[in-house]
């Protein structure tokens, strides 16, 4: 009984092994998945899609206008800041689709390779416990442990984060699209509107036929209108920037979807790094014009 | 009513706008020869002009906003795919850790030593548990 169960054992260890040559060799074939500069751009485009700053603005700017336009216009300003308001759920999902996208694939690209490896600690702390063993061949069983995990988990995230990539993409290009018209079209289009109004609020107070000839307060009003001009072109130069960090995303992902046989490769990660490497300068660029 | 595209209202509201500010300027540059009223009559032609270019933005926003539903739940599906696929690989930690276990059985059986088996047996136990009741903590921890 006790051959019986140490010939099943053996035959049992011998599976084992083959099972992990297996794997070695389709580790040897598949190499090592790079996912870094993904879960980079993954990540870099999560933050940019969640920035809603131009999205408040708009439904903002409205009461902005309040100050420029007579008393007898508010109540039209009021229904058209309500129909914005409405809008908001609408502009915020396309915004969180996007994110929540960019989130699940920087997950997919990096998310489990701490808790393998604390299991795999774990395994280390048990092999230990195994007086006959060499600390030779408990090292070896760690090393091949540590390379099944890795390797087998590499190769079936790797084929998911294709499947990913190769289904979102065109539902990402389009709502990158139409967020990118919304915001690099229409909402710079209004800001313009809002500038005129600026212009003609200051026009009015120094130009009207009839005003008083106040030089003091003509130079003050002078600088006013420069402020609030500045204001207004500040907030359409983020807005265009905005729309610039949106594009670099969908240039990003659409090059991740054109090679998307060749994700996992090195090389792959290198020649997308400069993508990355756009999409941050165009942030940080949007960043520092929203501030 | 004529049904406008998101593209017309964009491009009707530029044309207004553009109008509103060509008023402004002609206000400015004839302003001599304009009465007080003359001026506020104009003014408020300006404002309202301006005020309806905005509304046609609003207008094309939400008609994008319309169109666009039906790729941001396609993208919200690939998120939902995503996330299975996290899970996935979370449960085939498991296996891999039944995978370890059985090694590790199977080389203290091979050593020849049957005093290391049990560690083995009791490894093999706690990985096998661990995929039928995934929620439950482990006994020995």
């Amino acid at each position: 009984m006790a051959k019986m169960m140490t010939a099943l054992a053996i035959r049992a260890y011998r599976y084992a092994l083959s099972g992990v040559a297996i794997v070695l060799l389709v580790s040897i074939f598949a190499g090592c998945a790079s996912f870094r500069e993904i879960t980079a751009f993954a990540s870099l485009s999560s933050s940019a899609a969640a920035n809603n700053a131009v999205v408040k603005d708009y439904i903002g700017s409205i009461d902005r206008r309040k100050q420029y336009e007579p008393e007898k216009f508010h109540r039209e300003l009021d229904a058209q800041k309500a129909r914005r308001e409405a809008q908001r759920a609408s502009l915020d999902m396309l915004q969180q689709s996007v994110t929540a996208y960019m989130q699940a694939l920087a997950g997919l690209t990096s998310g489990n390779a701490r808790s393998n490896d604390e299991s795999l600690e774990e395994f280390s702390e048990r092999l230990n416990q195994v007086a006959l063993l060499s600390d030779t061949e408990k090292d070896a069983a760690y090393a091949l442990s540590t390379l099944l995990s890795r390797t087998v988990t590499s190769v079936y995230r790797e084929h998911e984060v294709k499947k990913l990539i190769r289904d979102a993409n065109q539902p990402l290009q389009e709502v990158l699209a139409a967020t990118g018209r919304i915001t690099g079209m229409d909402i710079v289009a209004d800001l313009r509107g809002e500038r005129a109004l600026v212009e003609r609020y200051y026009d009015n107070f120094m130009l009207a036929p009839g005003n008083p000839d106040e030089p003091v307060a003509m130079a003050l009003a002078r600088e006013a209108r420069v402020r609030a001009l500045d204001r207004v072109d500040s907030k359409i130069q983020a807005t265009q920037s905005y729309q610039i960090v949106l594009g670099k995303v969908a240039r990003g992902h659409q090059y991740l979807y054109e090679h998307v046989d060749r994700i996992g490769d090195h090389e792959l990660d290198r020649h997308f790094q400069p993508y990355v490497d756009e999409l941050e300068a165009a942030y940080r660029e949007f960043v520092e014009v929203a501030m | 009513m004529v049904k406008l595209t998101a593209e017309e209202a964009f491009e009707l509201g530029n044309r207004i706008r553009d109008a509103a500010v060509a008023l402004h300027r002609w206000r400015i540059e004839n302003r001599d020869r304009l009465s007080r009223s003359q001026w506020e009559e104009l003014d408020n032609r300006e404002v309202t002009l301006l005020n309806f270019a905005s509304s046609n933005f609003t207008n094309g926003i939400g008609m994008r906003l319309d169109s666009s539903q039906i790729s941001a739940s396609r993208l919200e599906g690939s998120v939902k795919h995503a996330a299975s696929a996290i899970e996935h690989i979370q449960s085939f930690k498991q296996v891999l850790d039944l995978a370890s276990a059985l090694a590790l059985f199977a080389g203290a059986v091979a050593s020849g030593n049957v005093a290391e088996i049990p560690a083995g047996i009791v490894a093999l136990e706690d990985a096998l548990s661990a995929i039928d009741h995934p929620n439950r903590p482990q006994d020995d921890e």
